[in-house]
């Protein structure tokens, strides 16, 4: 369970995240918003690379105080809008980076190196130099990154950036068994509708940094106050 | 005002080894300190100035500002020793420096348009490589002396004598750090330089002629960098490879305003100038003064860690 | 060219080098070999410091010289071993590393770029006010005439044993930087260059990684620096000007920052051509202006410098012969 409680950061002028408190339950949640509602920055500030006031809890253990580096030791694992493998390593060296950094305890309970691999589909390309991958193999590579070393909270920023939607479906069932491989809860943010009700239980969204609606996905889709802000179609009245 | 704390810690330091350093010495004395100090101060401030117009419109800190002046200065000299009007030879030293910052600006940056700041200010080295090569190759290794006819006249102000050369070039560093403030603030094309700066792709995509402001920003820093390179030849040594890296103590200067803040680079320069200059009059300390610049940039440097360590600076 | 293709190639070229190498008659040619073979230790810590981390130093040459001076200060002041006060000099420099680069290991790239250029600056008026130890008194040990004797190390006292000795070291500089990348942060510092976000999401304290990169490339300059008061017995202000240190690392780039051979082609460069250019009388400012073409050539359409260039140009001829 994670919950977020009173975020609030502003850049400057500017408040990018207004008072933000909800309660993840769910193996998968996503989270949804316009361009600039926040939703980066919030996993950002939940990364720990933003300074911000108020908490981020997991399993009423509080994260919030801990310098951007140790929380993925604590179990914080995320993927960015960019791919961000090292072209420099082989596949399986950019999965011991995280293996590097990580206590003996995480990494025997967790999922091993080959493990995550083979789920997303590169146990072929172990000794693969990352620079020679294509564009989905990537993406698999930073996800593989999540699964290793027992990981409490995933966060996926706009996964399937770039790939087709083929592979974007394929994209969402490794999702869908990230919970049942690893334990983690998963925070999932994405424009494309299709793949959030394909994966996520329940839905944050969010619009100017406030929360908008929150809850089971289905609903939120077909909410009129979240289609108005979100989708861009007027508010039915009646 | 709180953005000025830092600068005022620069002001209090000068104040604070004039005090220490100066304390016993008639003023009549520290004052001629006083006096150079902010002359070479002020020529510190130019550089920085120069530097940090460019950086901010372009991204790229031109290593290379110090051997354009250079440059710049030795066919000053060479005209003035060929019998050519010193006022003549002031202008093609201008107009050089401008052609030689230029020839960089249009045909070796656009090269090197979408790679990190890092990569362009090494570039920027080599071409200062280049230009000091050519200068120390056409003018062999003698000793020479540049001087301009306001190094005679002078004007006393406040019991202290300030040759003319030392009050032009002081007066140009704060008329030209107002000058290009009002520019950046109030002109369109200033408008422009600053939205470049602040995010280069939303600025072509909004319509700003991304070329023609950015060349406008390489030939202000060339003309900067020529009239510094005079001055630098008049008031501290005329020798290509001294002047070149003369553009070491401007980086100092505009890393104190963070390479931003024109008045920052001001205040850096003018302390540091002041400084250095009073250092001669310490028994101790006078050996060591020119490292002075350097002391100062590093422990600003180490000021400025206040904020948390920027993780996503596009730069 | 695989990376254990590299490490035979290096481990022949060390053995061909320490045999050959020593053996050349002529004196003026084994200094300069053995001045070269200090810089390219000195080389190797700026080159990875680039290739790996995206790091720029400007000012190794200028911490090689305070390699040297501590060298020499302990050499004059106690009577150790030249191994011992070969490892005081590497770490003092380390630190003295460290102390200057510190704050600008936690701020943009740009910055630490500009400390270690300043650091060239203020340590070339402080080499030429106070000069090098030579024997004298106090801190500074410096004495008005002939310098006192240096003590090189037991087993390699004559120039030619001098020479094999440092070209050991030079080798151990290579195995200790190939050490770093194929373990823990090697990886660490690959991912730091790729995006130091995502190093921070992967866990990775990119701070200490940083300050682990160039206090490594420290030690080496230090090194550098040691041997080279070791093998001259006496050092000049002059070698360590700021310029030297910009060069060093024009010319790492022109060689080539990601392969052993560019680094030993950039010592040549830096150390062997002025003295050829000497020897058939042309002025040495020309070869400021190729330094500068070459940099500037490299770093925007060849990266991989000379040593790359050549790597493509054994690919193609290989691909010829299949």
């Amino acid at each position: 369970m994670i919950e977020l409680s009173n975020l609030s950061m502003h850049f400057g002028g500017v408040v990018a995240l207004d008072n933000v408190s909800v309660k993840f339950t769910a193996p998968v949640s996503g989270i949804i918003g316009p361009n600039g509602a926040g939703k980066t920055t919030t996993i950002n500030v939940i990364s720990g690379f933003l300074p911000c006031s108020g908490s981020i809890q997991y399993m009423e253990e509080e994260i919030g105080q801990l310098p951007a580096y140790k929380r993925s030791r604590w179990g914080l694992r995320r993927s960015f809008q960019k791919e961000q493998i090292a072209d420099d390593l082989t596949v399986l060296d950019n999965l011991k980076v995280i293996l590097d950094t990580q206590p003996r305890s995480t990494i025997k309970t967790g999922l091993s190196a080959d493990h995550a691999l083979e789920a997303t589909g590169l146990q072929d390309k172990r000794f693969t130099m990352a620079a020679q991958l294509n564009n989905y193999e990537r993406r698999m590579v930073d996800i593989a990154r999540c699964l290793i070393a027992s990981p409490k909270i995933i966060m996926f920023d706009e996964p399937g950036g770039g790939l087709s939607s083929s592979e974007t479906h394929a994209l969402g069932e490794l999702i869908s068994v990230v919970h049942s491989l690893t334990g983690a809860n998963t925070l999932l943010i994405d424009h494309d509708v299709d793949l959030i009700s394909q994966v996520c239980q329940e839905t944050l969204v969010l619009d100017f940094g406030k929360r908008i609606a929150f809850g089971p996905t289905r609903n939120i889709l077909s909410d009129p106050k979240v289609r108005s802000a979100y989708l861009g179609i007027e508010e039915v009245d009646g | 005002m709180k953005r000025f704390l830092p600068l005022l810690w620069l002001v209090l330091a000068a104040l604070a080894v004039f005090i220490l350093v100066a304390g016993k010495t008639p003023f009549r004395i520290s004052g001629l300190f006083l006096v150079s100090g902010l002359a070479v101060g002020a020529l510190y401030s130019l550089g920085g100035i120069g530097l940090v117009v460019l950086y901010r419109a372009t991204g790229v800190l031109n290593l290379a500002n110090g051997a354009i002046g250079a440059l710049g200065v030795m066919v000053a000299w060479q005209l003035g020793h060929w019998g050519v009007a010193p006022s003549l030879t002031w202008l093609a030293a201008l107009v050089l420096a401008t052609m030689v910052s230029l020839i960089f600006g249009r045909l070796i940056a656009p090269g090197l348009a979408h790679r990190d700041p890092v990569v362009k200010t090494v570039a920027t080295l080599g071409y200062a490589l280049v230009v000091l090569g050519i200068t120390a190759f056409i003018w062999e290794d003698d000793v020479r002396k540049f001087s301009l006819p306001t190094d005679q006249m002078a004007a006393i102000i406040l019991d202290l004598r300030f040759t003319v050369t030392r009050m032009i070039v002081i007066g140009t560093a704060i008329f030209i750090v107002i000058v290009i403030w009002l520019y950046l603030d109030r002109t369109r094309v200033g408008l422009q330089m600053r939205s470049l700066a602040n995010d280069r792709q939303l600025a072509a995509l909004i319509g700003i002629r991304i070329v023609r402001v950015e060349t406008i920003a390489w030939g202000i820093s060339g003309v900067i960098a020529g009239f510094t390179g005079l001055m630098f030849g008049d008031l501290v040594r005329l020798e290509p490879f001294v002047i070149t890296f003369m553009v070491i103590p401007s980086i100092a200067a505009a890393i104190c305003g963070k390479l931003e803040s024109l008045v920052g680079v001001l205040v850096g320069g003018f302390t540091m100038g002041i400084i250095e200059s009073l250092l001669t009059l310490s028994p101790t300390l006078k050996s060591i003064r020119p490292v002075a610049p350097f002391v100062i940039a590093a422990i600003a440097l180490f000021l400025m860690q206040g904020g948390r360590p920027l993780v996503f600076a596009r730069d | 060219m695989t990376i254990s293709r590299q490490v035979w190639l290096g481990l022949i070229a060390f053995l061909a080098a320490s045999i050959s190498l020593p053996s050349i008659g002529s004196g003026q040619w084994l200094s300069i070999l053995t001045s070269t073979s200090c810089f390219v230790i000195a080389i190797t810590g700026v080159a990875f410091l680039y290739a790996r981390l995206g790091m720029v130093s400007l000012g190794q040459v200028a911490l090689m010289g305070v390699g040297g001076w501590v060298m020499l200060r302990m050499n004059h002041a106690y009577l150790l071993p030249f191994e011992l006060n070969l490892m005081v000099a590497v770490v003092v420099t380390m630190v003295f590393g460290w102390i200057l680069a510190l704050p600008a290991l936690r701020m943009r790239g740009l910055y630490l770029a500009l400390i270690t250029l300043m650091a060239a600056g203020g340590l070339e008026v402080i080499f030429a006010t106070f000069r090098f130890p030579n024997g004298g008194e106090g801190f500074w040990g410096v004495m008005p005439s002939v310098a006192a004797p240096f003590r090189r190390p037991e087993i390699a006292q004559s120039d030619s044993a001098y020479l094999r000795y440092l070209i050991t070291f030079v080798a151990l500089g290579f195995a200790i930087i190939r050490l770093h990348l194929s373990s823990a942060p090697g990886r660490a510092w690959a991912m730091i260059r790729r995006s130091e976000a995502a190093a921070l999401a992967s866990g990775v304290n990119v701070t200490y990684y940083k300050a682990w990169g160039f206090g490594l490339s420290g030690a080496l300059a230090g090194l550098a620096g040691a041997f080279l008061a070791g093998s001259l017995g006496l050092l000049d202000a002059s070698t360590f000007r700021a310029s030297e240190s910009i060069l060093l690392f024009a010319l790492a780039v022109v060689g080539g920052v990601r392969y052993w051979y560019g680094v030993v082609i950039a010592a040549l460069l830096l150390r062997v051509l002025p003295a050829l250019f000497n020897n058939w009388s042309l002025d040495p400012d020309l070869a400021l202006i190729i330094f500068g073409a070459a940099l500037m050539h490299s770093i925007i359409t060849a990266p991989q410098g000379i040593a790359g260039q050549l790597n493509d140009l054994l690919a193609k001829l290989r691909g010829k012969h299949d």
